[in-house]
């Protein structure tokens, strides 16, 4: 496959991979700057990209990986404040209504583990054992982060418990 | 009589997320008939997923921000579908600019300026002026003459082909063998009805690295020019820089085709 074919390919993904980084972090501009990154790395190495492999497991664990570097770095500076709320706060359009803001900030009760894998199958469809690459997991550990973070978000949007809190989730739909 | 086993945890969101073989689904779907809490639970786990992606749905739609496109621009271009078109040819075209308004303040102030034009260009162009007044011998080897593209090939050192141009009103007349700074060169020549010129100058290029379009002029003369190793090429003509640009771009397209 020629360079500017892959390049094609690489530039078809972009609106899943944006789709995915903007529920990972909460947040419109630190997800493009995370797409932007993405982004130049892949292209810096399309050659690496293997005739035959899906473009879309490759690029997800380039995210992956730049995502991870990006918070052991963050994480080192002081804490940040408010990361989940501003954001989702700041870029929520009105027509979203509550109860997408409440599945916002449900996920971001989750541990960043468990919301990677909700994220990558719930949203992105991804099957266990192409997330379980992306990931660089086992996956058994995908099932068991799945299981545990759907269980984490099913309380959180009220699922077993007030009937409203389900009511509102579906109108969601 | 044994009592059903009960369905395990994992099973339900295998079964929610299509992970189950026909087999181990037909088994799960049975045992969730006699169990009404499991499929509930199940119904929330479809109905999360369906939850997430209506709320972040609208990211599909979202145009693609500047900065994503001018570096989807500067790998070399060939595009596929039509909206890509549109953001590539902006972002080429801006990039052009920019480099042709760079090269032109940078030129000859600083040896090895980083937007300076490789020599090729200079030389493409340098080549193109010397051969565009021949009416008798505008060409070497004729375009009819079939050994036009072995020989360039051979000499070379590379796979040389010469896009047909005829769909854009150019014919191709045929092709030399240049000297440059000690490496062999090709060059083929086309004409248009109105007997105006355009020049596509091939040479071997190992050194530098690939680029996207960049244009360059000298005298009202410009060349669009890029690298795809092994081989650099520099379209050159005294037209608009529009016209020169989809002139490149149908090159383009045809060299990467084969």
């Amino acid at each position: 496959m020629g360079v500017a074919s892959r390049r094609d390919a690489v530039a078809a993904e972009i609106p899943r991979l944006r789709r995915y980084a903007r529920a990972l972090t909460g947040d419109d501009g630190e997800a493009d700057d995370l797409i932007q990154d993405t982004l130049e790395r892949a292209l810096a190495r399309l050659d690496q990209w293997r005739d035959g492999e899906n473009p879309r497991k490759w690029l997800f664990s380039i995210l992956h990986n730049l995502h991870v570097d990006g918070l052991r770095r963050k994480s080192r500076r002081p804490p940040h404040v408010g990361l989940d709320n501003v954001g989702v706060e700041h870029s929520a359009p009105a027509a979203d209504g509550a109860s997408g803001r409440d599945l916002d900030r449900a996920l971001h009760l989750l541990s960043g583990e468990q919301r990677r894998v909700v994220l990558l199958v719930g949203l992105e469809g991804l099957s266990y054992a192409e997330t379980a690459e992306v990931l660089a997991i086992p996956v058994g550990t995908v099932m068991s982060r799945l299981a545990r973070g759907r269980d984490r978000l099913r309380s959180l949007m009220d699922y077993d418990g007030d009937k409203n809190g389900r009511a509102a989730l579906r109108r969601v739909k | 009589m044994t009592a059903p086993r009960r369905i395990s945890e994992l099973e339900l969101h295998a079964l929610v997320d299509g992970e189950l073989t026909a087999e181990e689904r037909a088994e799960v779907e049975a045992l969730l008939a006699a169990s009404p809490t499991e499929q509930a639970l199940a119904r929330d786990f479809r109905d999360l997923n369906q939850a997430l992606r209506a709320r972040y749905a609208g990211r599909l739609e979202e145009p693609m921000p500047g900065p994503m496109q001018e570096v989807l621009a500067r790998v070399p271009r060939r595009r596929s579908t039509r909206g890509m078109r549109r953001w590539s040819f902006a972002a080429a075209l801006l990039i052009a600019v920019t480099a042709g308004l760079a090269g032109y303040f940078v030129r000859g102030l600083v040896a090895g300026a980083p937007r300076s034009e490789p020599s090729f260009v200079l030389n493409a162009i340098g080549a193109h002026s010397v051969y565009l007044p021949e009416v008798r011998h505008p060409v070497e080897v004729k375009a009819d003459e079939e050994h036009l593209i072995r020989w360039l090939t051979r000499r070379v050192g590379a796979p040389i082909r010469a896009p047909s141009l005829v769909d854009r009103g150019w014919k191709l007349m045929g092709g030399r063998l240049l000297p440059d700074l000690g490496l062999p060169a090709a060059q083929f020549m086309y004409e248009d009805a109105a007997g105006r010129r355009l020049t596509l100058y091939i040479r071997k290029e190992t050194g530098l690295n690939n680029t996207s379009f960049q244009f360059a002029e000298r005298d009202g003369l410009g060349s669009f020019y890029w690298i795809d190793r092994p081989l650099a090429y520099a379209l050159a003509g005294r037209l608009s820089r529009e016209e020169l640009m989809t002139l490149a771009d149908t090159v383009y397209a045809q060299l990467e085709q084969r």
